[in-house]
């Protein structure tokens, strides 16, 4: 796997040399418009390719430059683009980490060349000059309260944890745990990760169903991937019915799953606000105004009833 | 062919008075595998100073008994004493270091080393913290000056012929202060030659006191260089005599429990069909200008030393390699080949030299192997029909002694002979017009060979056009009714086998 | 020789038995027809790519690109798969063929340009990938027929179509194995390249067909993944070619060529997913499932250079 990373980064960095090219050209024709610099933290995923996509168009609204690259979760690429980025004298910014600790470098050497930096989405142990994002703990108590309601307080709960180790699994598993202890009824029976993955997660969800079968009373993903996943093992064991099924992100297809009565609930977290009220904030530090340090966008819990609004 | 300036002294060690003192003792030594008796009560004894000849057919046990030795199979039972210690429970390494080193017949070299580096390997000079190439060289360099071996030191072991990296080998057996030296037929790659150059190296360790273990299938070589010699057959011991008692058909007979009165059985044909002609064939740097013919029911020899062009023709035109110009006819229609699948389908079979590299798959058994060439015609609609392939096997297999017991025996675990019987059934069964012998008893015993003699001539006999590689002058005089004399990549000479001898035959191979 | 080559098989097949009795004596729910149902199909895309590359390294090569043709054909086949758009055989076949092509392209490279193949397929796991995110927009394709949903969850004859196609692949590549002239050219391929070579076999050709086959049993997975988890995703199947690879290992192929059999690999298939399943049943946490996983890869090498040492 290190080759295969090391290949990439070959590729991307001839695709950065050809992309950096015309952008320097486009200065010179246009000395006066503002550029940010964009790095995500990986182009592979639904939520994040949504967030992209409305700064792109944020940017077109505001008549700003965009260098968008993709840093593979890869916090050493991120921290290299970030350095070119400084290089190419940027007016602003905007990160997307990869990692709590390991991206914070790259927002230090942002702020030591007076290049002003903002986080989307997730944090960095240092601290950027505003952050747009949610607060992923936030979402692990959203579901979890769901769930309680939804229980009357008591039974048994399975959750499918994201990639171990990563900053939105430890926090939505730690929002999670808070409204259990609350709630001395809920049992959490199993946990287990399915690496943010459905068919892995469907696989888990079969096997849990082997060894709990009707114990199981409700299902808490990391992500709506592996809700739709365990969702679709219930339904094949037929037992779909009797479990609560929640997860996090409201992507596409969970929303239509929720629409059809099959996922139980999934916590909205807005692509569209975060990514639009990135560009919004690294614009107006670049023009000199101020900005808030800490922009959150609230989540909110979409079941059947609301859903419809969020449908495209 | 590089020239030797010691050549040509015929040497005579076994009037050499043997010392001795033993240095080597092997008693009651048994091994098994699988419950078959590969050894059975082997008794041995080498003398400080002494070259000893390990003589038996393939399967007499030579290969596991010296396995043995070097540490790189235990034995059930038995004791092997060195210097008077015992050592059957050493390994390899170790009993590198006690003083047993053994030329294998697969070279083991690295190819991307150097000679010097192959030499040191394992145990390089270092200077600080890095090899010491200077020293090494240095070293290698009068090492090799004092064995008499004319081979650049800083040349890569891949550069080198087979004769070359069989000196090298010699020569880090020698640097290890190896007291006894184990041979294993170090001269079947070799040319006359080089032969006599290694005859001189042998003499010069025994005078230094090293004790050879040689084993070969040439007796010309094993009467002029033993001073005793062990028979093994069918991995009993049978026994130990001074060479001077002895006499060819004697040991033969030791050997192989029965007298073979004659080998050689070669006799004159009447012109017949051509079935292969070859005109103007060209390759760059190999060959040039060869033009010769093959007859139905002929054996035509090619003679010549080591790098005369011999084997490089031989795969020009079975479409190994691809050559410059001439042309190629079979039958009088002319072919063109690009690969060996269609030397196959034009008829055309070869054997090659190298048995390992290009003769069998070892992890296939000896039917698959066999039935390699013409599977498709055992095959409807892409299935094999295993009936038939079988049936088609066990009478190949019985045409040429290949037991079928065997028939499903991975070939790797084959003797060297057998081996080579299956390489020569599986281009026999593909149902030849001419096959293409590529030194055919090379690395096997006497009985196997005349069996493959005595094949060649059944094969003439029915009509097959052969064409006969081989470095063994004797071989070539007694099986061929013509020879071509290559030198250099030139086809000197063609010669009836009225017209040949020995001396003829050398005469223009080396001009 | 042939009864040790025997119990070779038999020695892995009885660390399968052991492990399986063992299971269900700690775990009750572990030896139920309705859990080895879940167990088999769990395994089965897993098994086809093991399958595909078992011809591939008993010619002595490697395919590392086996899960990007995961991804590749499974967006292709999403793409087509919408409802009312085209009959279930298009995508089917389009999939098919996406796999075959890279598959070829594979062969091609190894055949024409002599680089080795863990370079080849290196680059073309890389390539795949791209193409992938290309094809789909970097976004997961949903929204598909329940036609082409029914072959991953659908039952004919009372049996998951999974598993039938799993134990149809089972029986057609252990025949082309077996009975086939192609077979036996890929043993000696393995075995000997030169001696085939210069046996009339074309070496070319046979290599072209192993990665073409490599290929189309990819791309077959990958229509099967995706219709499992009803969607086709672009960063499906990383990783997979290292499972396909560990099977196949496990089941006594070995990696220098020559050696191997299909039905070696079924059990190295089936031990991987019996793991899996165990573990998640015990509620073992994934952390010492990598490091199980880990083990038996090695002890299934050791055990087979053991057996060869033995065999001398």
């Amino acid at each position: 796997m290190v080759m295969k990373n090391t290949f990439l980064n070959f590729l991307v960095g001839v695709l950065l040399l050809s992309a950096c090219n015309p952008s320097a050209n486009e200065k010179q024709k246009n000395p006066d418009r503002i550029r940010i610099g964009v790095s995500m933290l990986s182009m592979q995923n639904e939520f994040i390719v949504n967030i992209s996509d409305e700064m792109q168009i944020k940017a077109e609204e505001l008549g700003v430059e965009l260098i968008m690259v993709d840093a593979e979760r890869s916090p050493l690429k991120q921290i290299e683009q970030v350095e070119s980025f400084i290089a190419q004298k940027v007016d602003a910014i905007i990160l997307n980490p990869c990692e709590f600790e390991a991206s914070s470098p790259a927002v230090t050497k942002a702020l030591d060349a007076n290049i002003p930096i903002v986080n989307v989405n997730s944090a960095t142990k240092i601290q950027p000059v505003s952050f747009v994002g949610s607060d992923d703990v936030e979402s692990g108590r959203i579901a979890m309260k769901y769930i309680s309601e939804k229980l009357g307080g008591k039974g048994n709960i399975v959750m499918i944890q994201g990639l171990n180790g990563q900053a939105a699994q430890i926090q939505r598993e730690q929002g999670a745990k808070e409204i259990m202890e609350q709630n001395p009824g809920l049992k959490m029976i199993a946990q287990q990760t399915a690496e943010w993955d459905r068919s892995k997660s469907m696989d888990l969800m079969q096997n849990w169903i082997q060894s709990y079968g009707t114990k199981i009373n409700a299902v808490f993903a990391h992500n709506d991937e592996m809700g739709l996943g365990a969702v679709k093992a219930l339904q094949d064991a037929g037992m779909k019915d009797r479990v609560i099924v929640v997860s996090i992100d409201a992507i596409a297809d969970a929303l239509v799953s929720v629409k059809k009565g099959e996922l139980d609930a999934t916590v909205f977290q807005d692509a569209k606000k975060q990514g639009a009220g990135a560009i919004d904030a690294a614009v107006k530090i670049a023009k000199g105004q101020k900005s808030e340090k800490e922009i959150l966008i609230p989540f909110k819990l979409l079941t059947k009833v609301d859903v419809d609004a969020y449908l495209k | 062919m590089r020239k030797f300036p010691w050549k040509q002294k015929k040497m005579n060690l076994n009037k050499m008075q043997p010392a001795t003192e033993p240095i080597l003792g092997v008693n009651s030594l048994c091994k098994s595998f699988l419950g078959v008796k590969a050894l059975n009560d082997i008794h041995f004894e080498l003398n400080k100073g002494e070259v000893h000849a390990l003589l038996g057919e393939n399967g007499a046990g030579k290969s596991t008994f010296m396995k043995i030795l070097i540490g790189l199979l235990k034995a059930d039972s038995g004791s092997i004493y060195f210097k008077g210690e015992p050592i059957e429970n050493l390994d390899v390494h170790a009993i590198i270091q006690k003083g047993i080193s053994m030329i294998h017949q697969e070279i083991l070299m690295i190819p991307e080393l150097s000679v010097a580096q192959n030499i040191f390997l394992a145990k390089e000079v270092n200077r600080a913290f890095f090899i010491d190439e200077q020293v090494i060289n240095q070293k290698t360099e009068t090492l090799l000056r004092s064995m008499g071996i004319d081979i650049e030191v800083s040349e890569k072991a891949k550069n080198l012929s087979i004769a070359q990296l069989q000196l090298v080998e010699i020569a880090k057996a020698v640097s290890n202060e190896a007291k006894v030296i184990i041979m294993d037929e170090p001269s079947s790659a070799l040319s006359e030659l080089e032969v006599e150059l290694l005859f001189k190296i042998i003499a010069d360790l025994k005078s230094k006191g090293v004790s050879i273990i040689y084993i070969s299938h040439k007796m010309d070589e094993i009467f002029q260089i033993a001073d005793r010699i062990t028979i093994l057959r069918d991995g009993k011991y049978i026994a130990t005599k001074n060479t001077k008692d002895l006499d060819k058909s004697g040991l033969i007979s030791l050997m192989v429990g029965r007298e073979i009165k004659e080998l050689f059985t070669a006799k004159e044909l009447p012109e017949s069909e051509v079935i292969l002609k070859v005109e103007n064939l060209n390759k760059k740097g190999r060959f040039s200008n060869i033009n010769f013919e093959v007859h139905s029911g002929e054996v035509l020899g090619i003679a010549g030393l080591m790098g005369a062009g011999r084997t490089e023709i031989a795969r020009a035109i079975y479409g190994l390699d691809n050559f410059d110009s001439g042309e190629i006819r079979l039958k009088g229609k002319k072919i063109s080949i690009k690969s060996p699948k269609d030397a196959i389908a034009e008829g055309i079979g070869y054997v090659s030299e190298d048995r390992k590299g290009l003769g069998f798959i070892p992890e296939l058994s000896v039917k698959q192997n066999i039935s390699l060439s013409s599977i498709s015609a055992y095959s409807k609609a892409f299935l094999i029909d295993k009936k038939e392939e079988q049936k088609a096997v066990k009478q190949i297999a019985e045409e040429l002694q290949i037991k079928a017991s065997n028939l499903n025996k991975k070939v790797k675990y084959l003797s060297g002979g057998n081996q080579q019987k299956v390489v020569i059934a599986r281009v026999l069964l593909a149902k030849p017009a001419l096959v293409i012998l590529d030194e055919p008893s090379r690395g096997i015993d006497i009985g196997a060979k005349h069996e493959i003699y005595k094949l060649i001539r059944q094969l003439t006999e029915k009509g097959l056009a052969v064409l006969l590689i081989s470095s063994e002058l004797p071989e070539i005089l007694g099986m061929s009714d013509r020879i071509v004399v290559l030198s250099k990549g030139k086809q000197k000479i063609t010669l009836t086998q009225k017209e040949a001898s020995q001396e003829k035959i050398m005469h223009y191979a080396l001009h | 020789m042939r009864y040790i080559n025997k119990l070779r098989h038999y020695g892995i097949f009885i660390v399968f038995l052991a492990i399986c009795i063992n299971l269900s004596l700690i775990s009750p729910q572990f030896l139920t027809i309705s859990n080895w149902t879940i167990i088999i199909t769990q395994v089965s895309i897993n098994a086809l790519l093991a399958f595909g590359v078992t011809f591939v390294i008993i010619t002595g090569g490697i395919d590392l690109s086996l899960g990007s043709i995961v991804a590749v054909s499974g967006v292709t086949a999403a793409m087509l798969a919408h409802p009312n758009t085209y009959p279930l055989i298009v995508p089917i076949l389009a999939a098919l063929f996406a796999g075959l092509l890279i598959g070829a392209f594979n062969g091609f490279m190894i055949t024409k340009s002599k680089i080795a193949p863990f370079i080849v397929t290196l680059g073309t796991m890389t390539i795949g990938r791209g193409l992938a995110l290309i094809l789909s927009d970097g976004r997961p394709v949903s929204n598909l027929s329940d036609s082409f949903v029914f072959i991953g969850s659908g039952k004919l004859l009372g049996l998951p179509i999974l598993i039938l196609i799993l134990v149809i692949m089972f029986i057609i590549c252990s025949v082309i194995l077996n009975k086939t002239t192609l077979g036996r050219y890929i043993y000696a391929l393995g075995g000997n390249e030169q001696a085939a070579r210069a046996s009339g076999i074309m070496v070319t050709r046979v290599k072209m067909m192993v990665y073409s086959i490599s290929g189309v049993l990819a791309g077959l997975a990958g229509i099967l993944l995706t219709s499992r988890i009803t969607t086709g995703q672009p960063n499906a199947g990383a990783g997979f070619e290292l499972d396909a690879i560990a099977a196949v290992v496990i089941g006594g192929t070995s990696t220098s060529g020559g050696k191997g059999s299909i039905g070696g690999t079924m059990i190295g298939v089936l031990l991987i997913g019996v793991i899996n399943n165990s573990l998640d049943l015990l509620n073992v946490s994934s952390y010492y499932q990598q490091v199980v996983m880990g083990l038996i890869i090695i002890g299934a090498v050791v055990l087979d250079s053991l057996n060869q040492k033995s065999n001398y």
